[in-house]
């Protein structure tokens, strides 16, 4: 044991002397920025919904790699994320979740206070082993109503995608198409009075194109769907991976809503709308900026 | 001065609360064994609570108030006699009350009755479905206490009841399964899985019964403590050694051991190690501005190895 732990600690000075200062600039940025949110910790580091500081300092180096080097993002307008409660409503897309991830960066990196970007996991998510540990010490939560609630009123930021694995999983043709909302987010925001800001993020959509979508075979295999894409399954799992398209990320200005949270669907449903449109209006801005997919 | 009867008084939570209640109270107590050098002043007697025996107790007493907490909670004897012991015997209890003019009664539950499940939110309420017999059968009597005493509160609404259901109880005197756990030479834990857990110190139980009977609360409250930390810390903070075994093998070899008596829990309370079951103990602050003594650590430096 001793001789193995020296090696590794030799290993570890050797890869201190050679890390690109690019990479140490990362690490000290990440170190910076995690001490800034505002997070009520315990005295043993966790908040009450089990998120760690430290779990996050020592798992986000790669996330923050793709974020700067792979997907190279850029973010406008997220002075408009305010400082307490606040729920993200954004796009989704591109067959594996690298755009919550880089929504989830993008508020730690880029907002003042940083922020850690909650997300409402599937109800799946905390039966798979050491997947539901880091789901909780990195802030995802089971999705329930209570919980985005409980969330909601201790001041957190909610990151929420309307689509789901309808956008997931949305075939190349209809990239930058916003699938159909679901209406929970808007009756939770109502509920407790919390700001939307709507956030359209482009270049997921064209990440890992799909043409076609098996859903019913992969329901029959246990999963939530099977694309047929660029690269899957000829290539594997790793034909899932996304390519390196830029990211451009836009956040509008916060939404409030009125009304009652149990409102009939009929009325619930022009407020989705306008958030709806507003992600629109955010991904038409952000296309019409860029000079090409990966540039 | 009132005159409190504390069932299951001999337990390690029963002896502290008595002591607790002394100085504002007249203690009696109620318990299937004895306890041998019991305070002066107070009277005990050993009785089973599904006998005529103890309503003669009851009747002879007199007690204005009753804080029920016996239960049989561990695995070790025929579960037939268990859940007779807790549901019939919560069942006689509540007769005497409602016979015998009890004014204040605690039932002392726990938050076992809700149930560890993969869907559970983070801080659940009162009114969450006490799930806990789908996936731990071996528990359903401490669900049928909860929901009879629950019943209790509609039936009888002159006399003020009480339903407590305080987290993970840890401390030098008090017999709890989370206790008995983290006092294992090794604990077994599921590999992949470090649920968030609530603690609470036995000090502050009884503190918080008595506050339910100086308010005379009724209706039905969770109980929290100072907080709550990931199931391997607490094992650390304890001093104990955590054993992480694949939960695919652990199981059936556990419903085994059970069966032939070698490991002292059913196979169900392997969801408490896997999914959270975390309360929110907010209307009991406020109702009676509750606020527990004891940290974390402390609760923590309190059991004894």
């Amino acid at each position: 044991m001793g001789l193995l732990s020296g090696i590794g600690r030799i290993g570890r000075d050797l890869a201190g002397a050679v890390l690109p200062l690019q990479l140490r600039d990362i690490e000290r940025e990440l170190d910076d920025r995690l001490r800034k949110i505002p997070a009520q910790l315990n005295e043993f580091g966790y908040d009450e919904f089990g998120l760690s500081p430290d779990w996050i300092r020592r798992s986000i180096l790669p996330s923050a790699l793709l974020y700067r080097l792979y997907f190279r993002v850029e973010t406008f307008g997220i002075e408009h994320v305010p400082a307490g409660r606040v729920l993200l409503v954004a796009n989704h897309a591109g067959q594996l979740p690298f755009d919550a991830a880089m929504l989830n960066i993008a508020c730690l990196l880029e907002a003042d206070p940083p922020r850690i970007a909650r997300g409402m996991a599937e109800y799946w998510v905390p039966q798979l082993p050491w997947v539901n540990v880091a789901a909780t010490r990195s802030g995802q939560m089971v999705g329930t109503p209570e919980n985005c609630v409980a969330l909601l009123e201790a001041e957190a930021c909610v990151a929420v995608f309307p689509e789901g694995v309808r956008g997931m999983n949305k075939l190349y043709r209809d990239r930058y198409e916003l699938m159909r909302f679901g209406l929970g987010f808007m009756r939770l925001a109502i509920e407790t009075q919390t700001p939307i800001v709507p956030v359209g993020i482009v270049g997921s959509e064209e990440q890992q194109p799909g043409f076609a979508n098996l859903e019913g075979l992969g329901r029959a295999l246990g999963m939530p769907a099977l694309p047929i894409t660029l690269g899957f399954p000829w290539l594997g799992p790793l034909g899932l991976l996304p390519m390196p398209v830029k990211y451009r990320m836009h956040f509008g200005a916060p939404m409030e809503f009125g009304g009652s949270p149990h409102d009939e669907d009929g009325s619930i449903e022009p407020k989705v709308e306008q958030v709806k449109h507003a992600i629109k209006e955010l991904l038409d801005r952000g296309r019409a900026e860029r000079r090409g997919v990966f540039r | 001065m009132e005159k409190v009867l504390i069932t299951g008084i001999a337990g390690g939570q029963g002896r502290l609360l008595a002591r607790r209640l002394l100085e504002n109270y007249e203690v009696c107590g109620a318990d299937w064994v004895p306890w041998e050098g019991h305070p002066r002043g107070v009277s005990v007697h050993a009785v089973d609570l599904r006998k005529k025996k103890f309503e003669d107790v009851v009747r002879t007493e007199m007690p204005t108030s009753v804080v029920h907490m016996a239960f049989i909670r561990h695995f070790r004897g025929d579960p037939r006699r268990r859940h007779d012991v807790n549901v019939r015997g919560t069942k006689q209890l509540l007769d005497h009350c409602a016979n015998y003019g009890v004014q204040k009664l605690v039932v002392v539950s726990s938050s076992y009755v809700y149930g560890a499940f993969p869907e559970n939110p983070f801080y659940m309420d009162e009114d969450h479905p006490l799930s806990a017999s789908r996936s731990y059968p071996e528990i359903r009597d401490l669900v049928e206490v909860d929901t009879l005493a629950q019943g209790f509160i509609w039936k009888y609404p002159h006399i003020r009841t009480c339903v407590l259901r305080p987290v993970n109880v840890l401390g030098y005197f008090v017999h709890s399964a989370i206790g008995s756990y983290l006092r294992m030479e090794r604990i077994p834990t599921m590999m992949g899985f470090d649920p968030m857990m609530q603690f609470i110190h036995e000090e502050d139980v009884c503190e918080a019964i008595a506050l339910a009977l100086e308010h005379g609360l009724q209706g039905v409250f969770n109980v929290t403590g100072p907080g709550q930390v990931p199931l391997h810390t607490a094992i650390r903070e304890t001093g104990g050694k955590a054993l992480s075994l694949p939960e695919p093998v652990v199981r059936p070899l556990f419903q085994r051991m059970f069966n032939w008596g070698l490991w002292p829990f059913p196979p169900g309370a392997i969801d408490y190690l896997k999914y959270p079951v975390t309360l929110s103990g907010r209307n009991f602050i406020e109702a009676t501005r509750f606020r527990p003594l004891f940290g974390l650590e402390e609760i923590f430096h309190s059991v004894r190895r």
